[in-house]
């Protein structure tokens, strides 16, 4: 009987403390204001943040088809459609492979082959998939290369893809870039106004800041590091960049990174240490900074001048900074750039 | 000295008698009025967790001449209507923390320390009241950097805690049995 | 038992090992000359002290309650608030301490740090 009446006295003891803190919670007036929503998702070998002015059930739809995306674009997975398309040499893909084969490939056509989704045979052979890292020999390349051809990708009907023996695709230049127009598409169709999506280095935005305000994204500096080069004011824009200091590995005195040159299946000397495009649609500008990294300045810049759908902002080996006509006044130089002061590349110059 | 004291709070942890309760109720208020007058005081060092800490010389005392269960009861309302009375009920989950880290060191204290000794309760009871504080501090406010803070309230603590806990070594010591004549 | 002498020996070195220990860090100079306000662990103002040039005053505010910052140039202080304890406003204006102000009830911090965490110059997302 005793214990029960002390039991009682810790109850009451208990509820005089939950009593105190009843006014603060209950209390509480409903604020009317968009919350914000965010997460990170491992996904594509990489980390990816989500941040979603709105609700959470979009935030969750935006998890389900980023997994969803991953498990039909892996080149290792082995239920994924490129899986089998590289092991089979022929496979009926869903809806969202045929369509970013297809994006791929006009993309690849558009820069001449030098995006090319048949590249990976090469890029695994320097290493850079596994982390093995080697140089190849000259005789290892040149056969190599031979199967580097995205045109050898053939999109028939009812989302059959055939590709020749030997033959590799690899959509991991575009994934990211697809996967972030599918997450916009994905908010605009859920009623979202404002969202703001980092796959992995590929930022990409829907509408602005839930105050109207633009939104601010950095670019990194190419010397590694926790620094920015610069920052980017823009609203509903995907902003992707490539630099030669994302994966790499020295080997006798030299630095090999990851970006292969189509024409020579070796890294990249081009010039530049990081490439941004900016632009409406993602899969363009995934697809493009690696490319346009890859051609070096005097056709990079031609390649602008020829094109009317993206902005860029190019970044020197010799620490001079590029930028488009569209993005002069929206980029800033930051760090040890602040003291750079951009050239502007315009339309009609020549 | 110590088997008596044993056999007495293990007496009491099996009666809540109308005694008992009363003997808390009358700890508790005097407890309250000690938190209360020293609220009065103004605070000298700008550090957040320095403070005196006089409401402590009644739990302890409590918890050597009534028992470890009066001494858990009496600061426990003690903290909740001290923080209510005084309207920091938002500072009431740093003055738990802080109250009931001390609370389970001086009772760890107890089994080897003498009478004469209690202050040394007073001491490392007041130490680890502020590093209970600073520990919930730092996580709710999720700012590592206030552990900056500890060594001072180490030795704000030792200076308070010596104090407080000599108060109650002698209000022990004064009154002798009459204590136990209480139970 | 431990003796009363061994007992006061044992504080005697703690208490003069803390007594540096908290003088190394309130003298330590942290470098930064920039003061970030957190609120509940988040920075929600930022400003290089040394960059002001003419002091002002704003206001913190939360469900829990509202604190008035003064900024001067190379300090930061906090001149107003209606917590219980008024320690913030206690702790006087720092300018390059390792200590930060902070209001406990309201869950507010005031750090220097080197890097501002908060404001224009702290993008929403880093492209690489």
């Amino acid at each position: 009987m005793k214990k029960i009446r002390s039991t009682f006295l810790i109850v009451q003891a208990i509820l005089l403390v939950f009593c105190c803190f009843l006014p603060g919670g209950c209390g509480r007036s409903e604020k009317e204001k968009i919350e914000k929503y965010s997460s990170v998702v491992f996904a594509m070998d990489t980390v990816m943040e989500i941040t979603v002015y709105g609700d959470e059930v979009s935030l969750k739809k935006a998890e389900n088809l980023i997994k969803d995306l991953e498990e039909k674009f892996s080149v290792t997975l082995e239920e994924s459609d490129i899986y089998r398309l590289n092991s089979e040499g022929s496979a009926s893909v869903s809806e969202d492979s045929y369509e970013l084969l297809n994006k791929g490939k006009e993309i690849c056509e558009r820069t001449g082959g030098v995006l090319d989704l048949t590249v990976y045979p090469i890029v695994r052979a320097w290493g850079f998939t596994t982390g093995e890292y080697r140089v190849p020999g000259e005789d290892e390349i040149g056969e190599l290369l031979k199967k580097v051809d995205y045109r050898q990708i053939t999109l028939g009907d009812e989302g059959l893809v055939t590709i020749p023996e030997g033959v590799m695709a690899d959509l991991g230049s575009v994934a990211k870039g697809y996967t972030g127009d599918r997450l916009m598409e994905l908010f605009r169709d859920c009623g979202i106004t404002s969202a703001l999506i980092n796959l992995g280095g590929n930022v990409q935005a829907l509408g602005t800041k839930p105050d109207g305000s633009l939104w601010k994204v950095a670019i990194a500096d190419p010397g590694g590091g926790e620094g920015y080069a610069g920052v980017v004011a823009m609203e509903g824009k995907a902003v992707i960049t490539s630099g030669a200091y994302e994966r790499f590995f020295e080997e006798n005195g030299h630095t090999y990174h990851h970006i292969i040159d189509t024409s020579t299946g070796c890294p990249a000397e081009s010039g530049f240490v990081s490439v941004t495009v900016i632009g409406e649609e993602g899969v363009l500008c995934d697809g493009l900074s690696t490319s346009l990294f890859a051609m070096g300045p005097e056709k990079a810049f031609e390649f602008w001048r020829e094109s009317n759908d993206f902005e860029a902002v190019f970044i020197t080996s010799d620490d001079r900074i590029f930028v488009t006509e569209g993005t002069e006044g929206s980029f800033t130089p930051l760090g040890r750039y602040k003291n750079v002061k951009p050239e502007v590349l315009r339309h009609d110059q020549n | 000295m110590m088997c008596p004291m044993r056999f007495q709070s293990e007496k009491m942890k099996n009666g809540l008698n109308a005694k008992r309760i009363t003997l808390d109720g009358i700890l508790t208020a005097l407890a309250l009025i000690i938190f209360i007058v020293e609220l009065q005081i103004p605070e000298i060092v700008p550090i957040p967790g320095v403070k005196l800490g006089l409401a402590n010389v009644i739990t302890l005392i409590v918890i050597f001449e009534i028992g470890p269960i009066d001494g858990l009861i009496v600061l426990i309302l003690r903290i909740i209507m001290g923080s209510m009375f005084s309207g920091r009920i938002m500072a009431m989950i740093y003055s738990m923390a802080g109250g009931l880290l001390c609370y389970v060191v001086t009772l760890l204290l107890k089994r080897i320390v003498t009478k004469s000794q209690i202050w040394v309760c007073g001491v490392l009871g007041a130490i680890s009241h502020n590093l209970g504080q600073i520990m919930v501090a730092v996580l709710i406010t999720q700012t590592p950097e206030l552990f900056s803070y500890l060594p001072v309230l180490v030795v704000s603590g030792m200076i308070t805690g010596a104090f407080t806990g000599w108060l109650a070594t002698f209000t022990v010591k004064k009154m002798g049995d009459r204590f136990g004549k209480l139970r | 038992m431990i003796k009363t002498k061994t007992w006061i020996i044992i504080f005697g070195s703690l208490l003069a090992l803390c007594a540096g220990l908290s003088l190394w860090i309130f003298l330590k100079p942290t470098g930064g000359n920039v003061a970030n306000v957190y609120l509940d662990g988040k920075c929600v103002h930022s400003v290089d002290l040394s960059a002001v040039t003419e002091s002002y005053e704003f206001t913190v505010s939360s469900d829990r309650g509202m604190n008035v910052i003064r900024v001067e140039k190379g300090y930061i202080s906090v001149v107003d608030a209606d917590c219980p304890d008024k320690v913030c406003i206690h702790s006087g204006r720092i300018s390059d301490s390792a200590a930060p102000i902070c209001c406990l009830p309201h869950r507010l911090v005031i750090k220097i740090e080197k890097e501002m965490k908060a404001g224009d110059d702290v993008p929403d997302a880093v492209s690489k």
